[in-house]
Formats: C-alpha cells, structure tokens, sequence
C-alpha cells in the first residue's frame, strides 16, 4: 500500500496542490482527473522525485508504512507522452531503467526481449522511435516502464498524443495488459471516457489550489462498462468539473 | 543527381563570378599588379605549386594542432561548466570578453610571448575557435528535453549517466554547428598568426607576395587558404555523416 498524507506543494508566489491525501493499492488503477493546471502532474513528478527543486514540499509518501525514497525503485514513472529517446533503439530503450537499475547489457536484454511480442512489438527491437507509428511508440514506452517490474508505475497522460481510434486500443491494451500483471498505477488523464474506462477509483481535483474534492471507486467489472452503464459516471464527473472550474 | 541540383545554383554564380572578372580584366585593361585575372592566378598556382604546398603543409600542420586540442579543451571545459554552476556563472563572463580582443591585438602578443615556434599560432587558432565549440556544446546539454531527463532521475540514475545518456547525445547537432563555425575560423586564424610571425606557411607565403608586388601569388594564397578551409568543412560533414546512424532523420511510421 502507498500511502500520501497531508501534500501541499508550493511555488513561491502561490500555492499548487493542497493537502492531499490517498492511498493506493498494489493491484488496482487509481485515477487523478482535474482542470489544467490544478497540480495533477506535480503531485506525480513528486512521487517519482522529479518534482523542480524550487518548489517547497510539505507531506509524506509511506510504502507499507516506511517513508517513500524519491526516486523509489519500487516507482516507475512514465512523463507525459512517450519520451523515448530518439538516439537509441526500441530495444536499448526498453532497456534503459534495467541499466541504471545495475544489470548488465546481455541481462538487461533477456529480460526485455521476450517482452516484444505480447508487447506488439516484435520485429521493432532494432528500430528507432520515430520509424514507429504513435501506438507503437507508447507500448514501447510501457514495455521500459514495465520491464523494471515495479509494484507501482505513474503514467502522466499517456495517451494525450494519440488519435481517438489509436487511444481506444491502447487503452482496451493496457487493461489487459494490467490483468496479465497487476500493478498499483496512478494515471493521469484528461478524459473521462478514459478514466472511466480504466480506473478502479478516480479521485477528483480542484482548480488551483488542487485539492480532492472527491472520492470515487468504481465497482462495475472493467467488461462491463458500457456507454450505457458509464453514463450517469461520467454526467457526475463532468458536473464536479465544472462546477469547480465555474 | 539531387545533391547537384542544390549546388548547381552556387556552381552558375561562382562561373559567372570567375567569367565576369576574367573579362573585366581582358577588356579595361587594369594591371595585373593591381588585379591578375582569374587565368593569372591559376597560372601563379600551377608554377608556385611547389612553393605553396610547401607552405601549405606547415598551415595545415598548425590548423590541424590547433583544432583538435580547442576540441579537447572546449569539450573538458564544457563538461566542467556543465557540472559546476559556480564556475559557469564566474567563467562565462571571462570567456566571452576574451571575445572582444581583437585579433589583430592578440596574435603579435602571442609572439612577443612565445616567440616565432609552433606555440602562439597554436594557442591564436585555440583562442579563436574555442569559444563557439563550448557555447554549442553547453546550449546542447542545455536543450536535452526535461522530460528525458526526469525520465532518467526516476530511474535513480545519477547525473553522470545522465550526463552520458541524455545531455551528451542531444548536444550532437548543436556541437557539430559550433565545429562547422570555428572549422571556417581556423585556417583564417593560422594564416594570421602565420601573418604576424613566423617562419613558413600560407600567412608567410601571402606576406612575402605582398611585399614583392605579386598580386596573382597574393590571389593564389588566398585560393589555397579557400581550398583548406572547404575541405576541413567537407572533413566535418564526413565525420557527422559516418557517426549520424542514430541521429538521422527517419519517418517510416507503421501506421
């Protein structure tokens, strides 16, 4: 279990996130919905411990009731679209975390390599990211994050850069992917279709300064969310978004 | 064919050029002590050829010394200012008056200090071409994309790896402009060093022409100072050609 208790991040002239607090379970997708620039992203960038040292910090992450090191090699965090760095292969990539992480470069590679195809990606190992479509490029992002088999991964607005379709897939892929292997994940994410469609709880910002104004777990199973079944979800969380942005 | 039809265009201005001073100087009649024809100067290049190689070699000798080691030094003195804000902010300001001092200042000083030897047009071709090899290089660490490196610290990757895995290679394009810049600055630099004192090269060569009247060796010299300076660019262009694998343009997306 993650625990956060009592966040607040400040910049110097204002205040960005507010006394937050959530638990997060090793096994389910908590989602962090809320007006741009409420602070989503701030609180993730602090959990990975990439937050920009200017800003000051009061609160505490503990895992299994330990204080959280920032970085924690039990975190993987994965930054807004696909950063996968344009010099490297797909498969030097995938490789990298393993790499800090001290394993060597042959170790590193039998453990990504049999990745590659429930992964999508066979046949990609040698290429580079930009000779990969939008989808591809993000299941090689996943692959490096999942790879470094992490209890908890932070994904920030990982499907933002893809078209409607490209996203539906991803997202139908990732669930599946999440029940193969479970994971405690926080995802950031504009849309509510797509929170809807993965979460296990979705938690609620305010607009600056972020606080979580509410609490929602979903019960309904994920082959179960229909547009029909999601609808009056998505009309109350549309209200609290509004209601707050107004 | 399509890398002639780029150069084709800069191929028709310089024939026009050549052309149009050739026949300037068959129909006005100036003298060739003031200006040889382009005919004349290849005339002083061909019968000179020995004398100019000569001199050429010892241009390149200095140029070729004096570049590597302002490639060395910039890239240690990038990676010091790189990791010591301290000594960025105290430095920098120092590197860029050293700018300001004009060429024509430093390169008889260097030779009033470290008399006619290998050493002040050395040191006179490193401080001319150092400074715009270390700004590329610190502006490329600079333009790494946060999110790479953010990547990186999440990881637990200390700022050495990350220096090596993120900072270094995006600095690639931007390092490789800084050398093409300080490439056209050093054989420029060498010959007046060369100009200011020594004992052979094209400086020295170009010198001597001057004194004795000799227009079309004075062109020649500038001619081979030309060639020198294009083929240490053509160099550059190989060496980032043959290490781009990883850094070329691609865009085959699978879609």
């Amino acid at each position: 279990m993650l625990r956060i208790e009592g966040l607040t991040i400040r910049a110097r002239d204002r205040v960005i996130v507010e006394d937050i607090g959530f638990d997060m379970a090793e096994d389910r997708v908590t989602c962090l919905i809320g007006p741009s620039g409420c602070g989503k992203t701030s609180v993730q960038k602090w959990l990975a411990g990439v937050l920009a040292p200017e800003l000051s910090v009061e609160g505490q992450a503990r895992r299994d009731g330990r204080g959280l090191a920032r970085p924690d090699p039990d975190l993987a965090y994965q930054p807004q679209q696909d950063a996968l760095f344009p010099w490297l292969t797909i498969r030097e990539n995938a490789c990298l975390g393993l790499g800090v992480a001290g394993l060597s470069r042959r170790a590193a590679r039998a453990k990504v390599d049999p990745l590659f195809t429930p992964f999508g990606l066979a046949g990609c190992e040698d290429l580079f990211p930009d000779q990969l479509s939008g989808g591809m490029r993000q299941r090689a992002a996943f692959l490096r994050t999942i790879v470094q088999d992490t209890r908890y991964v932070l994904l920030d607005e990982p499907f933002s850069a893809l078209d409607a379709v490209t996203r539906l897939t991803m997202q139908d892929w990732l669930c599946a992917r999440l029940r193969d292997r479970p994971r405690g994940v926080l995802l950031i994410t504009h849309d509510l279709h797509e929170a809807t469609r993965i979460a296990d709880r979705i938690l609620v910002m305010s607009a600056r300064p972020g606080r979580i104004v509410a609490d929602i777990p979903l019960t309904i199973a994920r082959e179960d969310r229909s547009e029909a079944a999601l609808a009056d979800l998505r009309t109350h969380l549309k209200t609290l978004l509004l209601e707050d942005t107004q | 064919m399509s890398h002639l039809f780029r150069i084709l265009p800069a191929l028709g201005f310089a024939l026009a050029l050549v052309l149009g001073w050739e026949l300037y100087c068959a129909l006005s009649g100036v003298s060739t002590l003031v200006l040889p024809a382009p005919s004349g100067v290849v005339g002083a290049l061909v019968r000179e050829r020995d004398e100019i190689l000569r001199h050429a070699v010892s241009t390149v000798g200095v140029a070729a010394t004096g570049f590597s080691l302002s490639v060395t030094f910039a890239f240690a003195t990038s990676v010091a200012l790189h990791f010591l804000p301290w000594l960025r902010r105290g430095a920098m300001p120092l590197l860029v008056a050293s700018q300001t001092v004009p060429l024509v200042a430093l390169a008889p000083l260097m030779i009033l200090w470290f008399g006619f030897g290998l050493l002040p047009k050395v040191l006179l071709v490193i401080l001319v071409t150092f400074f715009p090899i270390l700004v590329s290089l610190l502006s490329g660490y600079r333009a790494a994309p946060r999110a790479f490196v953010d990547l990186m610290t999440s990881m637990g990757a200390g700022r050495g790896r990350i220096f090596r895995q993120v900072n270094l290679p995006a600095a690639r394009a931007s390092f490789f402009a800084g050398l093409r810049i300080s490439a056209t600055y050093a054989i420029v630099a060498t010959i007046f060093a060369e100009y200011a004192g020594a004992r052979q090269g094209i400086g020295i060569y170009i010198l001597t022409a001057k004194n004795n009247f000799r227009a079309d060796h004075v062109l020649a010299g500038v001619v081979v100072s030309a060639v020198l300076t294009l083929t240490l660019l053509g160099l550059l262009w190989l060496v980032d050609a043959l290490t781009a694998r990883r850094f070329r343009e691609r865009r085959h997306a699978q879609d």
